[in-house]
C-alpha cells in the first residue's frame, strides 16, 4: 500500500471509472496519467446517506448508451448524500452540476429541480437505495416528462 | 494502510532545517539577476531557466529541480540548461510528427524557442495535447487555498492547488466539474515514521503532478477535513493561460522529487505561474520554506488575483445554519439528530413551512458532518438521514438557507508568520532584556484576524535574555513545536481541547536554574463565553530531562485553568496552573500568569506579561514588557 502526501489525490475506484475508453466527461483526462494512477488510493468517506456503490440495476448504462447519462451515474456516485440533499431541497450547486451533466438547458432547469425535489421519495425510497438505482428512477421520471425527456433518450 | 496527508508540511517532521541548500536562502534563486544583462546569453533568459526549472548555487552552476531523465532531450541537460536548449533546438526542427514529436512533448519550449529564433516550422498536429487542452477547456486559472481548521493546528500551513475554470458563459459546464492541477508526493507506504520523515526532509519521495475534477477537491478538503476554501482568480490572459497549460503538459508525470519544507505543494505551482506569466519570478519569494499561506501572500502582492471566492467547509456551514436557529429549535435538531424525536412529531409539525425547512436542512448537515467526523454510525446516520431528506422534500419553499458571512479578514490578510521581539522585564530581583525570534507561526495571543480562534502553532522559537546585574547572556527557552488547539463545546460539537510541545527549557531545580529539555502534553475541554471569548480546563503532564536533577529527570502532572480573550484591538490569556512533581523533589510548582497584546497595527504588537510563582517554598513574580513585530 502507499501514502500520498499533501495533493491527497482521490483517484478512488469510481473515479477510475471515468478512465474507461469512451465512457463519459473526463476520460481524456486521467488517460495517460498510468505514472500516477497506480500510486493512487481511494479514500472513502463514511458516507452518511445512500449506498454508494457503482451499482446499476438495470444495467442500461453501459458504456453505449446515453454518454451524459454515464457521467450523471458517476458524479452521483461520488456524491450522493449532497446530490440527495440538494434535491430534497430543490436548489443546490449540485442540481446545476446535474442539470449541466445531463444537457438541461437553462430554460428547462426549474422543471429539473422540481421534479427531483417533488419526486424524492421515489427516487430515494429508502436509506439503502444505491446511488445507482437513484440514477435509474431520475432516467425513468425525465423520460415521463414531456419537457425533460429529450435529454435522457438513448 | 494508505495515508493522505492534505498539509503541505507536517509539523512533526519540521525537524531540523539540515538540508544542504537549505542553509544557503537567497543563493539557490538568483535567476532575476541576469534579467538586465544586455548580451544575456539565451540559454540564462529567466524564461528558459523557469521552463528547465533550473536553479543557480552559489558556484553559478546550473541544476534543474526535475529528477526525471524523460524530462530532459540533453543527457547533460540537468545540469546544463545551455545543453538543453541545443538539444531542443535540434529536436523540435527534427523530422517526424505527432505526439512523440518534441514540439507535441514540449509544447510551452518548443513556442519559446520559436519566437527567439523565428523559426518557419511547418503546422504540426499534437492530437494528444490538444485534445488534452480541449477537454481541460481553461479560460481562467484560480489558485485555491485549504485554509486550516479548527482543532488541527497542523494543517494551518494550508494547502493550495490550482483550478482550470471552463467558461463562465458556457451553460455546458460548471465550476464543479472543473478540473484542478495538483502536485503532491507519492511515498511508499512500507517507509516507516523516520524514513519517512528522513526522506521527506532530504528527499527520496518523488513528487508528481496531477490532474482531478474539483468536486473531488471539495470532498476532501471541505467535506472530510472541514477546511474552507479561497479561490483567488488569477488574472492571466488566455495566451498566459494557453502557456500554464502548455508548460503542465511538459511536467505531467515527470518526478521532481519532493520536500516538505521548500520544494512542496506550494511551490511547484509558483513555478507554473512563473511559466505562464514570465518575470513574475514568485519562485524568487521562496527562501528557506515555502508555507502555503505565504506563497498565497505573494501571489496578491504581485497582482496576480482578479477577484476573491469564499467557500465555507461542511462544518462552518453546519455551525453558522445551526447558529441561526432559536435555541428551541436548536433543542429539536438536537433531538432529530440523535432519533429522540421524529419528523412528524407535534413540536416539529407546529413550525411554519420555512422554519421547518430550514431546521430539515440544518438538521441533516448535523448529521452528515457527525457521520464523517465523529464516525455516527450508518445504522443511526441513513434512516434518520433518510426521513429528514423525505420531510424536506415534501415542503416546496425553496428559500435558500443563508450562507456563513465571509470572513472579514482573509487568512492572507493576517498577520506575517515571521516574528521578531524585544522586551525589559524583571524575574525575582534580577533585571533583563529579552530577545525572542519565532519563524512560524501563530499563538493565542497575535492578532487573531485571519487566524482561527483558539488554535496556536509556533516552530523553533528561540528566547534570549540578557541580565544586566552580571552581563550574562542566557538562553532562556528553545521551542522546537509548540501547538495548542482549544475548541469549543456546545450542545452540537464537543471536541477536545489540547496541547502538546517539546524543546529546552529553564527549569529550578532548587538551587539553580538549568536548561533542561521537556516534553509536554495536555488534553481538556474548552467553552465559549462570547463570541471573543473561551474559557479553558486542561489536564497537563510535563517531562523534563537534566543530570542536575537528582534521578535525572522528572514527571508532572498538573492541571492548567484559564480564560482567553481574542479580539483585533487586544488579545489577552490569564489563568493558573499547577504542577506535582513526582519524582526529583516532590515540590508543588503553582503559577498565576496574566498576558496581554495590544494590536497596535498589522505588523506590531505591544505585549506585557506577569507570572507569579510559588516553587521551592518561595514566591518568584516575572513580569516583562515589549513589543512584537511581524514580517
Amino acid at each position: 500500500m502507499k501514502k500520498l502526501i499533501a495533493g491527497a489525490i482521490l483517484l478512488g475506484v469510481s473515479t477510475m471509472a471515468f478512465a474507461q475508453p469512451g465512457c463519459g466527461v473526463g476520460a481524456m483526462i486521467w488517460k495517460g496519467q498510468s505514472g500516477a494512477a497506480p500510486h493512487i488510493l481511494a479514500a472513502t468517506t463514511n458516507a452518511t446517506f445512500g449506498n454508494q456503490t457503482f451499482g446499476m440495476t438495470t444495467g442500461t448504462l453501459g458504456c453505449n448508451t446515453n454518454e451524459s447519462v454515464q457521467s450523471l451515474a458517476l458524479y452521483m456516485d461520488n456524491n450522493f448524500d449532497k446530490i440527495a440533499r440538494d434535491m430534497s431541497r430543490g436548489n443546490g450547486e449540485n442540481l446545476d452540476t446535474m442539470a449541466v451533466l445531463l444537457g438541461v438547458e437553462q430554460a428547462d432547469r426549474e422543471a429539473f429541480r422540481s421534479l427531483l425535489q417533488n419526486n424524492f421519495a421515489t427516487i430515494v425510497p429508502s436509506a439503502d437505495t444505491t446511488s445507482g438505482e437513484a440514477v435509474d428512477s431520475i432516467v425513468a421520471l425525465m423520460l415521463q416528462d414531456e419537457v425533460l425527456s429529450k435529454y435522457v433518450a438513448a | 494502510m494508505a495515508r493522505l496527508l492534505s498539509t503541505c508540511l507536517r509539523w512533526p517532521l519540521m525537524l531540523p532545517l539540515l538540508r544542504p541548500g537549505l542553509l544557503a536562502p537567497g543563493l539557490l534563486f538568483a535567476t532575476h539577476c541576469f534579467a538586465e544583462s544586455p548580451i544575456q546569453p539565451l540559454h540564462t533568459d529567466p524564461v528558459w531557466l523557469t521552463l528547465g526549472h533550473y536553479q543557480q548555487a552559489m558556484t553559478g552552476g546550473y541544476t534543474s529541480q526535475a529528477d526525471d531523465p524523460d524530462f530532459f532531450l540533453s543527457p547533460a541537460g540537468k545540469h546544463s540548461p545551455k545543453d538543453e536548449l541545443d538539444a531542443t533546438l535540434r529536436a523540435i526542427q527534427a523530422d517526424g510528427e505527432g505526439d512523440s514529436h518534441a514540439r507535441c512533448q514540449f509544447p510551452a519550449r518548443a513556442a519559446w524557442l520559436q519566437q527567439q529564433f523565428q523559426l518557419e516550422l511547418p503546422p504540426m498536429a499534437c492530437p494528444a495535447f490538444d485534445q488534452w487542452t480541449a477537454t481541460l477547456n481553461a479560460e481562467h486559472v484560480t489558485l485555491v487555498f485549504a485554509a486550516s481548521y479548527l482543532n488541527s493546528p497542523s494543517s494551518m500551513f494550508g494547502h493550495t492547488f490550482l483550478r482550470l475554470d471552463p467558461p463562465q458563459d458556457d451553460a455546458s459546464t460548471n465550476l464543479l466539474l472543473a478540473n484542478t492541477i495538483s502536485y503532491a508526493a507519492d511515498a511508499a507506504a512500507h517507509d516507516n515514521e523516520l524514513l519517512f520523515a528522513y526522506k521527506g526532509i532530504f528527499g527520496g519521495y518523488p513528487g508528481v503532478t496531477s490532474v482531478e475534477p474539483y468536486y473531488e477537491k471539495i470532498r476532501l478538503y471541505s467535506d472530510i477535513e472541514h477546511r474552507d476554501l479561497w479561490e483567488y482568480r488569477l488574472n492571466l490572459r488566455p495566451a498566459e493561460v494557453a502557456r500554464l497549460l502548455a508548460h503542465t503538459w511538459e511536467i505531467r508525470n515527470r518526478n521532481f522529487d519532493y520536500y516538505f519544507f521548500d520544494e512542496n505543494c506550494a511551490y511547484r505551482l509558483l513555478a507554473l505561474i512563473d511559466a505562464a506569466r514570465p518575470g513574475t519570478d514568485l519562485i524568487g519569494e521562496v527562501s528557506t520554506h515555502a508555507i502555503p499561506s505565504d506563497t498565497v501572500r505573494w501571489v496578491v502582492a504581485k497582482d496576480l488575483v482578479a477577484e476573491v471566492h469564499y467557500r465555507p467547509s461542511a462544518a462552518t456551514s453546519v455551525s453558522y445554519a445551526l447558529g441561526q436557529l432559536p435555541v428551541a429549535q436548536q433543542r429539536l435538531a438536537v433531538a432529530l439528530a440523535r432519533g429522540a424525536l421524529s419528523v412528524n412529531a407535534p413540536d416539529v409539525a407546529a413550525l411554519e413551512p420555512a422554519d421547518k425547512a430550514r431546521l430539515f436542512d440544518a438538521t441533516y448537515d448535523y448529521v452528515r458532518y457527525q457521520s464523517a467526523a465523529k464516525k455516527w454510525p450508518r445504522e443511526h446516520a441513513a434512516p434518520v438521514s433518510h426521513d429528514l431528506l423525505v420531510a424536506r422534500s415534501q415542503i416546496s419553499a425553496t428559500t435558500a438557507t443563508s450562507e456563513p458571512t465571509v470572513p472579514a479578514v482573509r487568512d492572507d490578510q493576517g498577520h506575517n508568520t515571521f516574528r521578531a521581539s524585544v522586551a525589559a522585564g524583571r524575574r525575582a530581583d534580577r533585571n533583563f532584556t529579552q530577545l525572542t525570534l519565532r519563524p512560524a507561526y501563530h499563538d493565542l495571543l497575535d492578532p487573531p484576524a485571519g487566524y482561527r480562534h483558539g488554535a496556536e502553532l509556533e516552530f523553533l522559537r528561540v528566547d534570549a535574555r540578557y541580565y544586566t546585574d552580571n552581563q550574562s547572556l542566557e538562553l532562556e527557552q528553545l521551542t522546537g513545536v509548540a501547538i495548542r488547539s482549544l475548541s469549543t463545546r456546545n450542545a452540537f460539537f464537543q471536541p477536545l481541547s489540547w496541547q502538546v510541545g517539546f524543546g529546552g527549557r529553564r527549569t529550578d531545580t532548587g538551587s539553580k536554574r538549568v536548561l533542561a529539555p521537556y516534553l509536554e502534553g495536555g488534553v481538556g475541554g474548552s467553552w465559549a463565553l462570547g463570541s471573543n471569548t473561551q474559557a479553558f480546563a486542561l489536564a497537563t503532564v510535563d517531562a523534563e530531562i537534566d543530570d542536575d536533577l537528582n534521578k535525572g529527570y522528572d514527571l508532572g502532572p498538573g492541571a492548567d485553568l484559564g480564560l482567553v480573550f481574542q479580539h483585533h484591538t487586544v488579545s489577552a490569556l490569564a489563568g493558573v496552573k499547577r504542577k506535582a512533581w513526582l519524582v526529583d523533589n516532590l515540590q508543588r510548582q503553582d503559577q498565576l500568569y496574566v498576558h496581554t497584546n495590544w494590536h497596535l497595527s498589522r505588523a506590531v504588537s505591544a505585549f506585557a506579561a506577569f507570572t507569579r510563582e510559588h516553587h521551592f517554598d518561595r514566591y518568584h513574580t516575572l513580569w516583562h514588557v515589549g513589543l512584537h513585530v511581524y514580517f
